[in-house]
């Protein structure tokens, strides 16, 4: 793989999006941003609720076209939807009527894969996950958590190169929270992918991240790229170090900053779309 | 009369109700409560209609006894039979039509926001017409074959299926759609694999309508144009006043009318099974 690829996997160039533009309601959830990923990379892309990071995630993974400035993923720029790229959304969007593990192969329904070739590997995914006496129980009987760590394995199974993650743990309260940062920690080591994880979480972008974007409300784009030092494996211990601490610090501080700045746009921080935009 | 008290020892319970105790409440009889109780009921209207109607002397023309109904019942049968035989075609047909019709429409509407606007308010307004009104008008339109009957029937038949279709094809989750598009999934496979099966159990609580209403429709016509069927039996035998006829004819109608919707209702009950919520 060319030297430039692996360094500039995925490259985002002066990205904007406004949503209704030219109307008078137009929106600009997102504001020139650019970065760029290298292959095997963790970056969380951190920011208060309706700073657009969301909607950042959304172009990435092709479901929203960019209103200006350039986003390639593996050299190629996106055009819509790609099979290399997995995303997570804010809930599971488990199908209700399939099983845990129909829903683990559904991705490959879709891409009209072989279901028994995969069929091994989506029990194996189960497994890892903690859900071996899950497999055939439909959404409805399963936890909040439970039903996330089947989106996860739906993620994985048909291995995407990106992974894309948006808030995938907001909806969950704070032990089965920790514990899904530290499953997908052991899940994203054993797989190497390059994730992006968008979170308004600042402990959870730390403990997870190689690297931390932090983005801002109006205009709507980064101001901070932080490395994160922490060796992998890493624990839940982390948490309680001094320096983990300091940066956790130091983020909120950069992010209240951004908040306190003075602007004359407040009034139109009630957005129409604000899933859009989250 | 005689054959009343074999009957008379089951209104025991009568006593019981009138002294506001419980009734049925023993561990097995509970359970079968459903069931016994409204067969109870039934039977006791029964005893207390032919009691009447005997101890009163009511003519016979006016309400015949459930018991010489029951006779005239057994007497005429192989000609009731013959005449259900052009009723039920007809209201399967109105009702498959109906079905196929509305629910097409239906898809229709859910991917054309235009034709929507068009069309649904319409639709609904529709709805609020007295539409058997209109049965003569398929006479003039159509004639008086069977093929008039099954139009009128599936005309009047094919409101309920297209709105609750309609409103069960709006009411699908976003978020499952947004994650059959990012896993590059063709227009046609989210609609075979999210949207249809999101849909489906709307769809039949709509045809279930749609059954009772098809049956309502072509006895309307029978009434109206037919030369056999039940519809145009029961306008015979009231132009007689054969009394005990028409309430036979209708016992007929409800056996064959509870039967469709039994299907009906089966049908969704295996739907609900494989693509319920739960």
């Amino acid at each position: 793989m060319p030297v430039v690829e692996r360094e500039r996997y995925v490259e985002v160039a002066e990205v904007s999006k406004v949503f209704r533009a030219g109307t008078a309601g137009a929106i600009e959830a997102v504001s020139s941003v650019s970065f760029t990923l290298p292959r095997g990379q963790f970056v969380a892309v951190l920011g208060p609720s309706g700073c657009g990071k969301s909607t950042l995630l959304m172009m990435l993974g092709g479901l929203e076209a960019v209103t200006s400035g350039h986003i390639a993923v593996g050299g190629a720029p996106m055009t819509g939807p790609r099979t290399s790229i997995g995303i997570m959304f804010q809930d599971p969007t488990l199908l209700p009527w399939k099983s845990a593990l129909d829903n683990v192969l559904f991705p490959l329904r879709v891409l009209k894969r072989p279901l028994d070739t995969y069929r091994s590997g989506a029990q194996l995914l189960l497994e890892r996950v903690g859900l071996d006496g899950f497999m055939h129980k439909k959404p409805h009987e399963l936890s909040g958590g439970m039903r996330q760590r089947v989106a996860i394995c739906r993620t994985l199974v048909y291995d995407p190169e990106l992974l894309l993650m948006d808030e995938p743990f907001s909806a969950l309260d704070a032990i089965t929270r920790d514990e899904m940062n530290e499953l997908l920690l052991d899940l994203w080591q054993q797989y190497t992918k390059t994730a992006l994880f968008v979170t308004h979480s600042i402990r959870e972008a730390v403990f997870l991240a190689d690297r931390v974007l932090v983005m801002t409300r109006r205009p709507s784009t980064i101001v901070e790229d932080l490395t994160i030092p922490f060796a992998r494996p890493r624990s839940m211990v982390l948490g309680e170090s001094r320096e983990f601490n300091e940066i956790c610090g130091h983020l909120r501080g950069r992010i209240e900053q951004s908040h306190n700045r003075p602007n004359g746009h407040r009034a139109e921080t009630t957005l129409a779309r604000p899933e859009l935009v989250g | 009369m005689t054959a009343v008290y074999p009957v008379a020892p089951r209104i025991g319970i009568a006593p019981a109700l009138l002294a506001g105790k419980a009734v049925l409440t023993g561990p097995r009889l509970r359970q079968l409560r459903p069931v016994i109780l409204p067969l109870a009921t039934a039977a006791a209207v029964l005893l207390v209609w032919q009691i009447v109607v005997t101890g009163l002397r009511v003519p016979a023309v006016i309400l015949p006894p459930p018991i010489a109904i029951g006779h005239e019942l057994w007497r005429v049968l192989p000609v009731l039979l013959h005449h259900a035989v052009p009723t039920t075609l007809d209201t399967l047909m109105a009702f498959f039509t109906a079905s196929a019709l509305g629910v097409g429409l239906a898809i229709a509407i859910a991917y054309s926001p235009f034709l929507r606007d068009m069309i649904y308010p319409n639709l609904v307004l529709f709805q609020l017409i007295p539409k058997v009104a209109l049965a003569p008008l398929f006479v003039v339109w159509l004639g008086i074959g069977s093929g008039s009957r099954v139009a009128f029937a599936a005309f009047v038949s094919f409101f309920p299926v297209v709105i609750s279709a309609v409103v069960g094809f709006a009411n699908i989750e976003a978020s499952a759609l947004r994650l059959c598009r990012s896993l590059t999934g063709s227009e046609w496979q989210c609609f075979a694999m999210v949207r249809f099966p999101f849909a489906l159990p709307a769809i039949f609580s709509g045809m279930k309508i749609a059954m009772t209403m098809a049956v309502i429709g072509v006895i309307i016509s029978e009434f109206i144009s037919a030369q056999a069927g039940l519809g145009f039996y029961i306008l015979y035998a009231s132009s007689r006043m054969e009394t005990a006829l028409i309430f036979a004819a209708l016992l007929v109608l409800c056996v064959i009318g509870v039967a469709l919707f039994g299907a009906v209702a089966l049908a969704e009950e295996l739907v609900h099974r494989s693509y319920g919520r739960r």
